[in-house]
Formats: C-alpha cells, sequence, structure tokens
C-alpha cells in the first residue's frame, strides 16, 4: 500500500516536470563593456560573490531562467533560490533584479554600462555584446 | 503661498514613494505539525499529541536601501511555540565599505554554527529543523556589530566575519528559563570555499552569568537557598566555583560540507566551555548526507552529545558536607550530564518553487537513563 502510494507520488511528481526546447543562451554585456566574463566570474555574479557586473535575471516564470540556472550557474532553480534565502534573510544580499521579458533584458543591458544579462542566442540585438555562449 | 503648499503637499505625497522604491519587503513561514511515537516520550517540544504550534514560525523582513552604501534590515518573527508573539529577530543598519567589505551594527544573528544565521529559514536547507543536540545552546542573537570580508585566496572563496557585542536575554538551564548575559563577546568566524567543498571555523569569547538562584532542586529549596547554605557553612569557595558570574566562557565550532549538486553532506564539530562553573564541558557533532533526485531530497543524520558532570566541584568535599548540602550540591551538577545520540531520517520535496513539503522522524536514546524518544514530524517551508 505504502509503495503504491510512493509510486504514485513519483509518477505524479514526474508528470509536472516539463522539459523545455534547449536553446543556445546569449551572456550578454553592454558594447561598452570591455572585459571578458568567464564561466566560473558568471557564477559568482550570479549567486552574489561578485559584483563586478551588475546582473539581471529572467523572471522564474520562463523556461529559459531554468535553463541559464543549470548551464550557467551550475544549480537547479530551487537550490539557486536557497542560496538567495540564506543571503537575503542575513542581510548579505539581494538577488539579481528580474525582467518579465528578453526584450527587457536586452533594453536593460543596452542601457546600463555594467548590466550582465542572458537571453536565448536567437534573441540577441545590435544593442548589446555576447561575451559567453552556453549550450 | 498656495502654490509653495501644493508644492510641499507634493512633495511629502512623494517623497514616501520614493523611499519605498528601495525598500523591499520579504518573509519566509514555517507550518509544521508533530508528535511524539509514544505516550511517555518528550523531544523538540513535542508530546504524544499531534501539535501543529510548536514548530511553525512567520516572518517579515524589511530592509531599505538608503542610498551611499547605507541600509537598514529589521526582521519581525513569531513562533507558534510563543502564540505568534512577534519579536525583532534581526535589527540592523549596514554600511558598505568597500565592494567586499561590510560592517553591521545592531541586533545580529551570533555565528556559532554553519547554519546560525539562516536556521529558522527552513526554505533554506534540507532538514525539517537543524540538529538540535548542536544547534540547542540558546543565546541565538547578540547586540553588537559585526564585520565581513570576502576575498579570493587563489581558487579559494574566503568569508570572514568578526563580531563584537554582548546578550542579554534568557537561557534554558536544564529546561527552566532564567537571566542571562554574556558581556564582552568577541570572536571570529573564517569559511572557505572551493568547488563543492567547503570548511567554516569559529571561535568566540565572552563572560558569562546566568542567574541560577531562582532554579528549584527540591520543593522549597532553591539553588539560591543551597548557596546561602554553603556560605553559612563556611563554603564560600564552592559557591564560586559553582555559580556562574561573570565566567570566561569559550565556543569553538568546525564544519565541513561538501555539496556537489547531486550529493550534500555536512558535519559539525563543537565545543562549548563555562569555566569555573557546573555547566559542563558541552562537546557535540553531528553528521548528515542527502541525495538530490529531482525535486526530492532523502536524507539521514546522526547526532551525538556527550557532556559529563563536573563533579570534580564537590569532590573534594564529599566528606565535610552534611548530606542536606551534598545531596542537591551532586544533583545540581548531575543536571548537566548528558549522553545523548540521535538518528534522523527525512525527505524534502520542492513541490513549489518557493515552497518545500518535509517530513522526518528522529530518535533520540538517552544513554543515562536508558529513555527513548522519538518524533515524527511533516510541514511546509516557504519563502515569498
Amino acid at each position: 500500500m505504502l509503495s503504491r502510494l510512493l509510486v504514485t507520488v513519483l509518477v505524479v511528481a514526474g508528470a509536472t516536470i516539463v522539459l523545455p526546447a534547449r536553446a543556445d543562451i546569449a551572456v550578454i554585456v553592454n558594447p561598452a563593456q570591455n572585459s571578458a566574463v568567464t564561466s566560473d566570474e558568471l557564477t559568482r555574479l550570479y549567486t552574489g560573490r561578485s559584483s563586478v557586473l551588475v546582473a539581471v535575471n529572467l523572471a522564474e516564470s520562463l523556461p529559459l531562467r531554468g535553463q541559464f540556472d543549470e548551464k550557467g550557474v551550475g544549480r537547479s532553480s530551487a537550490q539557486l533560490k536557497s542560496h538567495w534565502a540564506k543571503l537575503v534573510f542575513t542581510g548579505k544580499g539581494t538577488p539579481p533584479l528580474e525582467l518579465a521579458t528578453e526584450a527587457a533584458v536586452i533594453d536593460y543591458v543596452a542601457q546600463n554600462p555594467d548590466a550582465i544579462g542572458y537571453v536565448d542566442a536567437a534573441s540577441v540585438t545590435d544593442a548589446v555584446k555576447v561575451v559567453l555562449t552556453l549550450n | 503661498m498656495r502654490k509653495s503648499l501644493l508644492a510641499l503637499s507634493l512633495a511629502v505625497v512623494l517623497a514616501p514613494a520614493v523611499v519605498s522604491a528601495d525598500t523591499t519587503i520579504n518573509g519566509f513561514a514555517s507550518i509544521k505539525a508533530g508528535m511524539t511515537t509514544g505516550s511517555d516520550e518528550q523531544l523538540y517540544g513535542y508530546d504524544d499529541t499531534l501539535d501543529f504550534k510548536n514548530e511553525s514560525l512567520i516572518a517579515l523582513q524589511v530592509k531599505s536601501d538608503l542610498g551611499e552604501k547605507l541600509s537598514v534590515t529589521a526582521q519581525l518573527l513569531g513562533r507558534g511555540r510563543d502564540d505568534f508573539d512577534v519579536g525583532f529577530e534581526w535589527a540592523f543598519i549596514s554600511y558598505q565599505l568597500t565592494d567586499n567589505m561590510t560592517i553591521n551594527a545592531g541586533r545580529l544573528r551570533t555565528p556559532f554554527y554553519k547554519y546560525s544565521d539562516f536556521k529558522d529559514v527552513g526554505y533554506a536547507y534540507d532538514w525539517l529543523r537543524v540538529p538540535q543536540g548542536v544547534y540547542g545552546l540558546g543565546f541565538d542573537t547578540i547586540e553588537g556589530l559585526t564585520f565581513y570580508r570576502t576575498a579570493q585566496l587563489g581558487s579559494l572563496d574566503s568569508t570572514l566575519q568578526l563580531i563584537f557585542g554582548g546578550y542579554d536575554g534568557d537561557a534554558s538551564l536544564s529546561g527552566v528559563q532564567v537571566n542571562a548575559t554574556i558581556d564582552n563577546v568577541a570572536g571570529i568566524t573564517w569559511e572557505l570555499a572551493k568547488d563543492s567543498l567547503s570548511a567554516r571555523f569559529a571561535y568566540l569569547t565572552g563572560k558569562t552569568s546566568i542567574e541560577t538562584a531562582p532554579v528549584s532542586l527540591a520543593p522549597g529549596f532553591t539553588v539560591g537557598n543551597l548557596y546561602q547554605a554553603l556560605t553559612a557553612n563556611g563554603l564560600a569557595p564552592v559557591v564560586e566555583a559553582i555559580d556562574i558570574d561573570d565566567e570566561s566562557s569559550n565556543f569553538i565550532g568546525v564544519g565541513l560540507t561538501y555539496d556537489d549538486s547531486n550529493w550534500i553532506a555536512v558535519a559539525e564539530y563543537t565545543r562549548v566551555e563555562v569555566e569555573n562553573s557546573f555547566i559542563s564541558i558541552q562537546k557535540n557533532w553531528y553528521a548528515s548526507i542527502g541525495k538530490r533526485i529531482n525535486s526530492f531530497t532523502p536524507y539521514i543524520s546522526y547526532e551525538r552529545e556527550n557532556n559529563d558532570a563536573v563533579v570534580s566541584i564537590y569532590q573534594p568535599y564529599s566528606s565535610v558536607l552534611p548530606p542536606q548540602l551534598l545531596v542537591p550540591l551532586q544533583g545540581l551538577v548531575a543536571t548537566q550530564e548528558r549522553d545523548a545520540s540521535t538518528w534522523n531520517v527525512g525527505l524534502r520535496y520542492d513541490f513549489h518553487p518557493s515552497a518545500a513539503f518535509k517530513a522526518q522522524f528522529s530518535s533520540e536514546d538517552l544513554d543515562t537513563t536508558g529513555q527513548r524518544n522519538g518524533v515524527l514530524a511533516f510541514g511546509v517551508d516557504l519563502i515569498f
């Protein structure tokens, strides 16, 4: 009985995992920005260990956000959320600003010389510069 | 006149709006229920009736960025066991000296353990509760100031914290709430991380005073009565050896964490000493391992507490003390004897982007008395 219940729970949980289409993710900065960004530095920027650039995020509801959390920061969205909860509720940090659309991220990065963000590689425009491509 | 009045009232109306743009409100909550597995068992505030209040809590945090690298943070927290009466858990101003140096002043969390700072934020860790065998010391908050410095030492991420201040509040002594102060607290914590591994070291000192006199030893006979009787019998040195009056105290904590996103393992060892008192040297540790499987994180952990009663306090006087004083003295010292081991088995399930369901079974074995206490608890931790 218990094992059947457990199996049911696992099946239900499995069904809720939606696999989004995989896209190449372009990490973008302002065209005026000359510094290179390594993948280590990217992790540091999006975990609050570096504030060399101002990181912006996509809203949690967008599938690309989850893919970036995994590929760009190397952690699951839930793990990252736990990580930021530690910093927020101890006064040690504020998570990156979240923007609702990729266009808003491009706008933000185009207007702020110190900003760093990411969008689907297919969405990149001339207003920003690609420093890293994650696939 | 009218125009300037209008301008003034507009300014008044607009000013708070401008300020609130830099004010963020966050919160966290835990709703948990639990009960012991037997009618003669008590553990973590539970007995054998299902209780939804004991470990539930809710907190609101307001942080206001005042610009020029100055900010103020207040965290209000209400615990179910205190009938959700709200108090300030944190309240401090923060000044960012440089990109990697910050100074905070006000009410802060005493950084004894790896999870001290966020032990109430259940969402931030996998367990249903932090290991009580190690985290049960009390003295959670401190009024003072702290300095943080983050740095990169080669490929290591380093976080150094210095803290100074004092504690003035309650302490739990053998289950009794008493007044306590720790003056001149000075401490250092240092955390080093590389890839999946991190190590933490903490050392704090202070002068501890605990008002033990009201604690009852027998009907109509308190610790204060014992002190008076000992002094009247010319045994003031014994009183000095027992009481907790401005005693040098120190805390050592060592922690190791491994987290490769699949496996997570944590171990901490702590040693607490209050010199020249009946408080035992407390040497406690725990080890925990868990595995993340998609949204599920099952884990198992083991806690060990080993505190020997300081019998050396009364041994030299065993032959001279009359039994009516020796017996309560032995009883007082013996309250500090603790030899316990606890197994915990549990599961975290991230069923929602901002909430986790948890269930945990804990079984404590008291080697001194042979008593076993089991608690089954479950609940939801969330952040907002």
